[in-house]
């Protein structure tokens, strides 16, 4: 099972686990439409249209309602933290919620005490309090964009915006010397994305990627592409793939989406999102060697 | 589908803390931030940060902007709110713009906002991780700038604060200036 974890700004969803539908634009979880927008939205959606394509168990989602006073991300930490070692998701995506070092602490512990660990992917403020934590080494991936990666960078900073100065460089060619710090400090997980005009997949340390094609830099305005990554990568790795192989074909998927969307500035993620079918049919074979037809079936 | 209930067991490891000229103001503030459902708890600061009185309030600092809020509408005086971790930098303040012909993005921070140069609509919102940035997505997108609500208004975590400084220069960029 793949489970994605985080909140959506929904002041009064309670706390939700369930499968994970679409219908439209729009998901559906515990009978209640959330809609494909930045954040844990489009994560969700991202990872929904991975899997509907290749044909494997649509996303497990653990959602609640919070418009950042802390109260629901919470409950869904403590519920990840009670309850984890049952779950036993393969994948553990994390993402959108107000970041709680001690909290991030006690699901690290509760998770080595599963019978299988899941791979573990944390994006946005899970990220950050992760890194924070000092936890970072416990985490498979990490997806930060440029900013970010400045972060994981600075052994002192506790969140994005207090970097020190030196290090936050919007210039995503320093990613690679970045990273390198943020190894040394410890605050990086096993692979990092770095997302950017420029997307570095790095391993330790070492660059073992990096994507410039296609170039889309309008992608970078719209509210939850960098969300769609985190979607595309988690899903890939729960589909058995290489962890830098699923890094590498996401980063392709969500710029061949970009252009396929003919995106502007003023484009919103669901068109990029709504674009990932026709890129899978026209490239994931060429990328991955794992060609089928949409459903899963076999293209032999 | 389950409808899930827990109680909050988690223990307080926060990373910020509310400085006060006395200690009576420090057990006041902390009251006040309890009462509004903050995780908070009341400690000495290190000598290092010490700029009031020997008690401090520790707080969760992604936390900060709208711990700063509620203080101010209590009207409950402090004296600033700091990293905890002494080597911190301080709040970046660093603003880039890049422009897209018909369209400009202003990044403050790990947040973004891009609007329409003609008309002044914000047409995305994007960067941030904290959970108020999808609700203020929701609240800023396809509103005019100088009609859009203020993050600091309806944001209560550092990347509200962030987006804020994005508005503003928007703001100051759409009449004619800019304040980088």
């Amino acid at each position: 099972m793949m489970l994605i974890a985080g909140t959506v700004p929904i002041k009064d969803m309670p706390l939700t686990l369930d499968k994970v539908t679409s219908e439209g634009d729009y998901l559906v979880v515990g009978g209640r439409k959330i809609p494909c927008t930045q954040g844990t939205g489009a994560m969700v959606s991202a990872a929904l249209a991975t899997t509907s394509y290749l044909g494997l168990e649509a996303p497990q989602v653990l959602l609640v309602g919070d418009i950042g006073k802390g109260d629901g991300s919470r409950k869904l930490y403590q519920y990840l933290i009670d309850q984890v070692k049952e779950l036993s998701p393969a994948v553990l995506a994390l993402h959108y919620w107000l970041p709680d070092m001690a909290q991030t602490r006690q699901l690290c512990a509760a998770v080595e005490t599963c019978a299988r660990r899941p791979i573990m992917v944390a994006d946005a403020a899970s990220m950050y309090s992760a890194k924070a934590a000092g936890l970072a080494e416990k985490f498979d991936i990490f997806t930060p964009d440029a900013t970010e990666i400045a972060f994981l960078a600075d052994p002192e900073a506790t969140h994005p915006a207090y970097i020190n100065r030196h290090l936050f460089e919007t210039d995503i060619s320093r990613a690679p010397e970045l990273a390198k710090a943020a190894y040394s400090n410890h605050g990086a997980a096993r692979l990092l994305l770095v997302k950017g005009a420029v997307d570095y997949i790095i391993k330790e340390g070492e660059v073992l990627a990096t994507i410039t094609e296609p170039d889309v830099p309008a992608l970078e305005p719209i509210g939850g592409t960098g969300d769609t990554i985190t979607g595309l990568v988690s899903a890939f790795a729960f589909a058995g793939l290489e962890l830098h192989e699923a890094a590498i074909i996401a980063a392709r998927t969500n710029r061949m989406a970009g252009k396929y969307a003919r995106v502007t500035p003023a484009s919103k993620v669901r068109e990029v999102v709504a674009q990932f079918p026709a890129v899978f049919k026209d490239y994931l074979c060429q990328w991955s060697n794992v060609c089928c037809t949409e459903g899963g079936k076999s293209d032999d | 589908m389950a409808i899930l209930r827990r109680n909050q067991k988690a223990k307080f490891e926060g990373g910020g803390l509310v400085l006060f000229q006395e200690v009576s103001q420090a057990i006041a503030g902390e009251k006040i931030l309890k009462a509004a459902g903050y995780l908070v708890r009341l400690v000495a600061p290190p000598p290092e940060l010490r700029k009031g009185c020997d008690l401090a309030v520790e707080i969760n600092l992604i936390e900060q902007p709208g711990i700063e809020r509620l203080l101010k509408e209590k009207d409950m005086a402090y004296v600033s709110i700091e990293p905890i971790r002494v080597k911190t930098a301080p709040l970046l303040e660093v603003v880039k713009v890049t422009d897209f012909g018909r369209w400009v993005m202003v990044k403050a921070g790990n947040m973004k906002i891009t609007y329409e140069k003609d008309s002044g609509v914000i047409v995305n919102v994007s960067g941030g991780g904290c959970p108020d940035i999808p609700y203020l997505h929701a609240e800023l997108v396809d509103k005019r700038l100088d009609q859009a609500p203020r993050p600091k208004d309806l944001g209560f975590t550092l990347c509200a604060l962030n987006l804020e400084r994005a508005l503003d220069e928007c703001l100051a960029l759409h009449s004619g200036g800019s304040k980088t």
